[in-house]
């Protein structure tokens, strides 16, 4: 149904998507002296980790044209889980649980056809209440060896580094070189085409949500390490900031164009505007209404074919 | 044909249409009649009629919210900005940062409320952006700019005005039930005579032909998202005068709340079906099930996964396929 018109190619990526984050760079090295010291430039690399990853889950279900917003409670859910479950079940624990989420909303949105935009709402505001009912308050102590695997360096270069790269890695081989990859595409581009010509939508949708819950997971289990507590309410920015950073990196929401490389470009433009803000001295809340506003102006660049949700 | 129809006539009395037709009903109804029998029993305090009323009064926010969401969702949007726009009306009224007499100050509030609505309309319908993110967006940059302007100047005491209209009763009835009603019943009357009522059913029943049939299909949903945005500033009159103040915290659950309501209410996307009266007692359900929570010691946590759990399973029940 929803053809797009003028589409350049698959991935996405436009000039703007390029420029943006390296704009703001020079622009940053410029305004703020702090900003290309070594300790500032691995602290935004700290900060984006997280979200590069909750955004690397987040595309993977807006190619086949769905979106996740429970991304941000499955991410506290996550650091909730690992600091009450006993340290060598934590890690499988919360991986169980966001398979178990994944499981719901791509069942809901598929089998039970309840908009994706409402299901996952509907999963974010349990899992917010679930979070909450665990651990209200912030605190706790994570597993040892977690703390190791995000505070330690190697050659001088932080650990919050590999993870990116990890991650990054692991979503190009996904989508780029396996026949799964290519089909998400496929299904993102035309649903209906896609099922004529044998794909399993139903489950290909499923797995989609399953990756995208298990990304938020994954990316709780590194916040809990970083910030070494667990946080009912660490998550609730990222399902927005996903949102925006992908739609900041050319991916298309309505499904079937979109990029790792996009998705980096974004995530990277967003941190350094998050970053540069600091720097310059603006209020945290304000950094709030710039997102709304970025958000926005992203999806402002994508026309739809419907009107409504 | 006309033969049919009378002949048929009977046959709504007959037991199987009956039980049928009470099936189809919006599940707020059941949802309240068991809420009640249940409170009935375990908690008695809480049906009294002084009670009753509270709850009542304290609905009429959410009720007056529900409104506008509704029919939203009848023409196949959302609106999640209705948390900003009540957290904004807040801090013009309360915080004292524009110096105007207190009617000034309530026109302001009604114009920003329009504001508001056609700009989430205008990208909604010419943008074509999802109303979700919009919507949501809309929400992050009033709260935003509420959050870092009160750092400045803290939100302060109701206007008297709302004060007197959340505070008073008439006899024993509180003044905010009624003033939903008066917002209620134009609506809803409107809404079902109105040649505009009859584009809402038909963009909701099947957007692509009210589109090919020529139904002003932009102009609708821009005066539904306009029309929400204005009930989500009368309910913040409501909501800050029955409070007695300003808060960074108001309204805060309305988006979500309203959006369960109206599904319980029996709006469903894509069927067309819904009316004005199963939102409104969805939203007394609501709160009624919000205050039996609190009795039976449940707070927070398990009052959002309630919702969240309502608006999934709400969402999943009715849909056709």
């Amino acid at each position: 149904m929803a053809i797009s018109t003028a589409k350049p190619n698959r991935s996405g990526l436009r000039p703007a998507t390029i420029a943006l984050p390296v704009l703001l760079f020079v622009a940053l090295s410029f305004l703020s002296p702090a900003f290309l010291s070594v300790q500032n430039l691995s602290n935004i690399n700290g900060q984006i980790a997280a979200l590069l990853i909750v955004s690397l889950g987040q595309l993977v279900v807006a190619l086949i044209g769905g979106i996740d917003l429970s991304v941000g409670a499955t991410l506290s859910l996550t650091t909730t889980i690992i600091v009450s479950v006993s340290p060598d079940l934590a890690v499988v624990a919360a991986l169980l649980a966001g398979v178990a989420v994944g499981l719901v909303n791509g069942i809901g949105v598929t089998i039970a056809g309840v908009h994706p935009l409402i299901m996952t709402m509907a999963s974010m505001t349990f899992l917010q209440g679930l979070a909450l009912l665990i651990h209200p308050v912030p605190g706790g102590t994570v597993p040892d060896y977690l703390g190791d695997l995000a505070s330690t360096s190697a050659a001088g270069v932080p650990a919050a580094f590999f993870w990116c790269v990890g991650a990054v890695m692991i979503a190009s081989f996904l989508l780029s070189t396996t026949r799964f990859g290519l089909r998400l595409f496929a299904i993102g581009a035309n649903q209906a085409s896609a099922a004529r010509n044998g794909i399993a939508v139903k489950w290909y949708s499923i797995g989609c949500y399953v990756i995208c819950s298990v990304t938020a997971t994954v990316a709780g289990i590194f916040i809990s390490a970083r910030v070494s507590s667990g946080d009912a309410t660490v998550g609730a920015p990222f399902a927005l900031d996903s949102v925006t950073a992908i739609s900041m990196g050319g991916v298309q929401l309505a499904g079937g164009t979109g990029s790792v490389t996009g998705v980096v470009l974004g995530t990277i433009a967003l941190g350094l505007l998050t970053n540069g803000m600091n720097l310059v001295g603006i209020s945290p809340f304000l950094r709030t209404a710039a997102t709304g506003m970025l958000l926005l102006l992203a999806i402002s660049m994508q026309r739809r074919n419907v009107i409504g949700v | 044909m006309s033969e049919m129809t009378i002949h048929s006539l009977p046959r709504a009395f007959h037991p199987l249409n009956i039980t049928r037709s009470f099936l189809s009903l919006p599940f707020a109804y059941a949802g309240t009649a068991a809420l009640l029998a249940f409170a009935c029993v375990t908690r008695p305090a809480l049906v009294s009629p002084v009670l009753l009323l509270l709850i009542v009064r304290q609905a009429a926010p959410l009720a007056i919210t529900v409104l506008g969401q509704s029919l939203c969702m009848r023409v196949l949007s959302l609106d999640l900005s209705v948390g900003g726009v009540i957290l904004a009306v807040s801090y013009i009224l309360t915080s004292g940062i524009l110096k105007y007499p207190e009617p000034v100050l309530l026109i302001i509030c009604i114009l920003f409320g329009v504001a508001v609505g056609t700009a989430n309309a205008f990208l909604i319908t010419r943008i074509r952006a999802s109303s979700v993110i919009v919507t949501l967006a809309t929400a992050l940059i009033l709260s935003g700019v509420v959050f870092s302007l009160s750092q400045l100047r803290a939100p302060g005491e109701a206007p008297a005005i709302l004060r007197y209209v959340g505070q008073t009763r008439i006899g024993i009835v509180p003044i905010p039930p009624l003033v939903w009603l008066a917002l209620f019943v134009p609506v809803a009357l409107f809404l079902r005579m109105s040649v505009f009522g009859r584009y809402v059913d038909a963009i909701g029943a099947n957007p692509r032909a009210a589109l090919m049939s020529g139904i002003p299909y932009v102009r609708v949903v821009t005066i539904a998202h306009i029309l929400s945005s204005l009930l989500a500033v009368f309910s913040g009159f409501v909501l800050i005068g029955f409070v007695g103040a300003g808060s960074l915290d108001i309204g805060r659950d309305l988006p979500l709340s309203s959006l369960v309501a109206v599904i319980l209410g029996g709006v469903t996307f894509g069927s067309g079906k819904g009316g004005s009266l199963g939102p409104a007692v969805a939203a007394f359900m609501l709160t009624f099930s919000f205050n039996l929570l609190t009795s039976l010691g449940i707070g927070e946590p398990g009052r959002l996964m309630l919702q969240g759990a309502i608006i999934a399973l709400a969402a999943t029940r009715r849909n056709p396929d």
